[in-house]
């Protein structure tokens, strides 16, 4: 099954443009401005490192699918590259036309933003000392108290106090959010950015909290105010 | 068959020997037989606060290389019915003496012992694993402060991963006047960071400062409020009921009167 279109797809290290063997240079140009402006919403604000595969590009069309994409997307886009080994690639091979899934790396580039990925669950209280690091989404049933330490590639979900450390989005998204029932963190991460909590320790952990990243900053809002 | 019991805390200074000197010297007195192992190579010192030190000949390290038998290195209190004492060596350290060895020794001495204290030294090094090594039990000791609740909060995470499940708190040090004015964490605030079940809690006593100098536990002085709550916790080893002493006296007088007009108090 050949692709007929061009496909986007977000991963962990950004977007991958898929484009049909078949096209050139310039259906390439025409239909990745289309489709971009028509999901400029969602690219807006993002920073984003391009791959793209299925036909190579001279450096000249590359320069300019770089321009399109900044200037269409609204997002930052911080390089644009040819995925290695991408030239010969996929339409290559027999009748099925698509390579066999390749473990978890190409689960993972398949996994859409943050809304889907692979979870954890944690159903113990994380103490002092504890560090639980995993690709995909955490979800911890219990505290977890001062000195502890979850860091995931997706979002991070605590039913229970959050009193230490939480950085959710490890792997560069944005889009990452960290919930708790009580949020009295030592800290917050999403992505690159950092967030302690106000040094007044009584305005914090009275409801449910949602911190996710909002123009730039981590913002922390109560749970029920977004249902 | 005995228990063995390790009493550990991850910080230093907040009791861990005073309190194993004063739970084995209780358990005596409670008739049960006794002993309590110093692993705190190279800096001991549980056998000056038991007032002991001068009858030091073999120590814990003696015992581990074979130098000497287990029986030759027990020191007996002369003033407690069945308790004893295996000191640790001062001129070595930590690496002296392997986590397997004191499992050795562990299993060796609750044959013939109904409790086995074992004081185990600050950190989560060496020491510490040697200390919980051989342990059935674990008591963590913590004081109402902030950071030596963060280190028993490690030490509990580090003994559920060794297998030493259900560790139980004794709170040490506790000043109800400072609790009454906000200035110090309440039992309630270390509970519900630690979320383990409490042993027991020992109020700030001057008299323990003079006990151990002295070497003679607070356990045995019937004046001391200190003696008094370790007494207790004692008796809750040997799996009495004891109503936790009302140390805070934690309402004022409005509450109270609140209380008694049948108000839920705040």
């Amino acid at each position: 099954m050949e692709e007929k279109t061009i496909i986007f797809k977000g991963s962990t290290e950004g977007l991958a443009i898929i484009i049909p063997e078949s096209y050139t240079a310039d259906q390439v140009m025409t239909e990745v401005g289309e489709k971009i402006q028509a999901a400029a919403r969602f690219f807006k604000g993002a920073h984003l490192n391009v791959t793209y595969r299925g036909i190579l590009l001279t450096p000249e069309e590359e320069t300019k699918l770089f321009s399109i994409l900044d200037h269409y997307s609204g997002a930052i886009i911080g390089s644009l590259h040819v995925a290695a080994a991408a030239v010969v690639a996929e339409p290559a091979e027999g009748p099925a036309g698509r390579k066999p899934a390749a473990g978890p790396s190409l689960r993972r580039f398949f996994t859409k933003g943050q809304d889907e990925s692979d979870c954890k669950f944690v159903r113990s209280t994380l103490r002092g000392g504890t560090r639980i690091q995993y690709e995909g989404s955490v979800v911890v049933i219990g505290d977890v108290n001062p000195g502890a330490e979850v860091i995931a590639t997706g979002n991070v979900i605590v039913l229970g106090l959050l009193r230490g450390m939480v950085h959710a989005g490890s792997g560069g998204s944005r889009e990452a959010f960290i919930a708790a029932l009580k949020l009295k963190p030592t800290q917050l991460r999403i992505a690159d950015l950092i967030a302690r909590s106000p040094n007044d320790p009584d305005t914090t952990g009275a409801f449910p909290e949602i911190a996710s990243v909002r123009e730039g900053i981590i913002e922390v809002n109560p749970l029920y105010e977004r249902l | 068959m005995g228990e063995v019991i390790v009493i550990t805390s991850g910080k230093g200074g907040v009791g861990k020997t005073t309190t194993t000197a004063n739970l084995g010297t209780g358990l005596a007195l409670q008739g049960k037989k006794t002993v309590l192992i110093d692993t705190d190579i190279g800096l001991r010192n549980l056998d000056v606060v038991m007032g002991l030190e001068n009858r030091i000949v073999y120590d814990l390290v003696d015992v581990v290389e074979g130098t000497c038998r287990v029986k030759q290195a027990l020191i007996k209190d002369k003033r407690f019915d069945g308790l004893y004492l295996l000191p640790a060596a001062q001129t070595r350290d930590k690496n002296a003496v392997s986590p397997a060895q004191m499992e050795k020794l562990c299993a060796e001495l609750k044959e013939e012992f109904d409790f086995v204290l074992i004081d185990c030294p600050a950190g989560i090094e060496q020491g510490f694993k040697n200390a919980i090594a051989g342990a059935d039990k674990a008591y963590v000791v913590t004081t109402p402060e902030v950071s030596a609740v963060r280190d028993a909060d490690r030490i509990i995470g580090l003994l559920e991963a060794n297998d030493i499940r259900n560790p139980k708190l004794i709170v040490n040090r506790l000043r109800p006047d400072m609790v009454r004015r906000g200035d110090m964490m309440t039992i309630d605030d270390i509970l519900d960071i630690l979320a383990i079940d409490l042993l027991g809690v020992i109020p700030d006593d001057e008299n323990i400062i003079i006990s151990t100098n002295r070497g003679e536990p607070a356990v045995a002085d019937s004046k001391s409020q200190a003696g008094l709550a370790y007494r207790n916790i004692t008796r809750r080893i040997l799996g009495e009921e004891i109503p936790f002493i009302d140390l805070a006296a934690r309402h004022s007088l409005f509450t109270r009167m609140k209380k008694l007009f049948g108000f839920k108090p705040a």
